[in-house]
């Protein structure tokens, strides 16, 4: 059984506006140890799905379930809750200032965090194994800088806080919601191998949320592709870089500009995400779609097995055979030429 | 530096020169002291050249200096020393008045499409201000010209009584493309363009400023922290450093002869969005975060955080030269620079004990002892 269920959750908040659905029906599951990578970009609700999940999205109309170690966590109650939260379910976030407390120690955050889940454990003892997970995370002299503010850390030193004090209880599961957004790349690199070598230590699972491609090819073992509030596309990581079905994701692989290589035009997803107050019926990415035919505005696509597999699930109408996918592509290529050349002459 | 200092004869005379450029900020430790202070050091001598119809990629991690550069370079903010020459004109010393008809030349486009459009005005005055500001036109009608702009960039022009609020971040983007191509200028200095959007809809812009770029002959100076996105638009590429450009050579040579070990670390740093690419890379992680500004290291400012530093990179600062047989164009400030085959991995740093620890302050009293040591015996 998966660590974590999700299963089906639909997350609306009232607005002035209306009514948002940030999510609308959304499952996957958490395998123990392994990293799921969420991505999406801003406005797909992949934040919002996972702070559900957490309890964090207070007075959200919610639906669903999440099993996580035998219990329903959007049935639970806020006691339930706490205590899961920390001890069995570890969070950081993209902002590390925010996240930690101004006015308080490092050291003193992460004791009172060991603490609040178990006043047996003394003081001395806690402290001592802040030390401990601050060596763990990579802050050097971790003896001298327990003590130190927030402030007197860097961005990247307090984000590596963040993580010492997400796993401080070893927990099953690791949310991290953008946790390197906010960082420079080579400072980018070092907290994602010291996630790496926590998820070695410790077996934690891990759910990545993140906008940047490059972290899941790096991170991942599985994906989900969300947009609009919804799961276009499953897969394992190699799969979905290279043997991607839905056409949200070719349109966001396709819009990056290469690595290496000769340097093309890119082609971007033409239009914009759809607003969530009233979705459009169908597909929602179908007003974005060059693929699109009649059936994707009227009825919504379900997410199901492609290409003879039963791991790599894809929201489309599209065949979901290889070969005939390849057509398909083919196909809009051509159209799209001969469109470009009518346009030239 | 001395590479540089002497102006290199090309074909075409630079657009722009940036010459010996320092940028210091006072900082305020008490109400009344504001010179004399500490100073934060964001650029410190830099010089450049930029071609016309040219983008010349700028990139390095926060607080390098690349944005302050940037404002250098359009006059935003006065210069602390050195000079910067557009068109053949010297306008690191004009006054404001003397500064508008440079002005119309040189435009720029910010980061945040949010925080860099007044919310309480329509679409169509924003766009329109160039207009009114340089007290250009109005035969044709500046309605009529902000939406033949606003339809050149992908705008519906009947959109112009609009507020910045009912767009989009990609359409906020255009409105600021909108407003910097009003006056036709020469150059456009864009400072994290596409760093606030989503890929699919920065894809949408990065076309937009090369069509723009092909239509006009516009001449880019583009700032980026994602190297992936100024390969794709850069002709060159400078990388800064704590103030200082340690490296500037064309763009494909950036990505596969780079010198500096600070270019091959910011290059591996990037995790390239394909998982056979993220597994056979090789993967070099610094130790550590950028130094302050404030209190930069001696000698080569990366040298506390470089897998090759040396004794001589702790005192010396290294010259810009180009090495090995590397054509002139491609300048490296490195006492050590790299070989194609050699490794960051393969290098730890050789730096004496005597040396290491010592903060710039106790160096400098440390080095200057050495002469009037000479001078008693």
């Amino acid at each position: 059984m998966a660590l974590l269920e999700v299963d089906d959750v639909r997350v609306s908040f009232n607005t002035d506006d209306g009514v948002v659905h940030a999510v609308r029906g959304v499952s996957f599951e958490v395998e123990r140890g392994k990293t799921l990578g969420i991505v999406g970009e801003s406005g797909s609700g992949k934040s919002v799905c996972t702070q559900t999940i957490t309890g964090l999205t207070r007075g959200a109309h919610i639906e669903g379930t999440a099993m996580f170690d035998g219990m329903d966590l959007l049935q639970a109650s806020e006691q339930q809750l706490r205590a899961i939260r920390g001890r069995k379910i570890g969070m950081i976030f993209q902002d590390p200032l925010t996240s930690l407390h101004p006015a308080y120690s490092v050291g003193w955050q992460i004791i009172e965090m060991i603490r609040a889940h178990d006043r047996k454990t003394s003081k001395a003892k806690a402290k001592a194994r802040a030390v401990e997970l601050l060596g763990l995370v990579g802050i050097p002299y971790a003896k001298d800088r327990v003590d130190d503010y927030p402030h007197q850390f860097s961005g990247g030193m307090r984000q590596r806080v963040m993580i010492a004090m997400a796993v401080a209880l070893n927990p099953a599961l690791l949310i991290a919601d953008e946790p390197t957004t906010a960082l420079d790349v080579t400072v980018q690199a070092q907290v994602l191998r010291v996630m790496r070598k926590v998820q070695e230590e410790f077996g934690t699972a891990i759910i990545l949320i993140t906008h940047d491609l490059g972290v899941i090819a790096e991170m991942a073992d599985e994906v989900v592709v969300m947009y609009a509030g919804q799961v276009m596309e499953r897969a394992s990581r190699r799969e979905l870089f290279y043997r991607h079905h839905h056409p949200y994701t070719e349109g966001l692989l396709n819009s990056l500009p290469k690595h290496e290589g000769p340097i093309t035009r890119l082609t971007p997803i033409a239009g914009t995400p759809p607003s969530l107050i009233s979705p459009p019926r169908g597909c929602p990415f179908a007003p974005r779609c060059p693929y699109v035919f009649s059936r994707c505005v009227e009825e919504t696509p379900p997410l199901e097995p492609v290409f003879g597999t039963t791991s790599h699930t894809s929201a489309c109408f599209l065949s979901s055979y290889e070969e005939e996918r390849r057509q398909n592509r083919e196909e809009l290529h051509a159209r799209q030429a001969a469109a470009a050349s009518e346009g030239a002459a | 530096m001395s590479a540089d200092a002497v102006p290199a004869p090309s074909a075409s005379e630079p657009l722009m020169r940036v010459e010996h450029v320092v940028k210091h900020f006072p900082i305020r430790t008490n109400s009344l002291v504001g010179r004399g202070g500490p100073q934060l050091r964001a650029v410190d001598d830099v010089t450049l050249e930029i071609t016309p119809g040219e983008t010349l990629g700028l990139v390095g991690e926060t607080g390098c200096g690349k944005s302050t550069l940037a404002r250098c370079m359009t006059r935003l903010y006065d210069l602390t020393g050195g000079k910067v020459i557009f068109d053949g004109q010297d306008i690191s010393e004009l006054s404001r008045r003397q500064l508008r008809p440079v002005r119309r030349e040189i435009q720029m486009i910010f980061q945040d499409p949010y925080g860099s459009l007044n919310p309480r005005r329509r679409v169509g005055s924003i766009i329109g201000d160039a207009f009114a500001i340089h007290g250009i036109d109005s035969k044709k009608g500046n309605k009529r010209s902000v939406q033949d702009l606003m339809e050149l960039v992908g705008l519906n022009p009947e959109h112009y009584n609009r507020f910045p609020a009912e767009f989009s971040g990609g359409q906020r983007q255009r409105i600021g493309v909108a407003r910097a191509l009003a006056l036709k200028p020469k150059m456009i200095v864009c400072d994290e363009p596409v760093s606030a959007l989503d890929v699919s809809i920065q894809a949408q812009v990065i076309n937009l400023l090369k069509d723009l770029q092909a239509e006009f002959g516009l001449t880019y100076v583009f700032i980026s922290h994602d190297l992936s996105v100024v390969r794709h638009v850069s002709d060159r590429i400078a990388v800064m450093y704590l103030g200082k450009i340690i490296e500037t050579s064309d763009s494909a040579r950036t990505f596969d002869t780079s010198r500096h070990p600070y270019t091959r670390a910011l290059l591996s740093a990037l995790p390239p969005a394909d998982p056979d690419a993220a597994d056979r890379r090789e993967r070099i992680v610094l130790s550590g975060d950028p130094p302050s500004p404030l209190n930069p290291p001696t000698g080569c400012r990366f040298h506390p955080r470089c897998p090759k530093a040396t004794d001589k990179c702790v005192t010396d600062v290294p010259v810009e030269a180009p090495a090995f047989d590397d054509p002139p164009e491609h300048p490296v400030a490195c006492w050590h620079p790299m070989t194609r085959a050699e490794s960051l991995n393969d290098f730890t740093p050789e730096i004496s004990d005597t040396i290491v620890g010592l903060d710039p302050v106790a160096l400098e009293t440390a080095l200057g002892a050495t002469p009037t040591d000479e001078g008693t015996s």
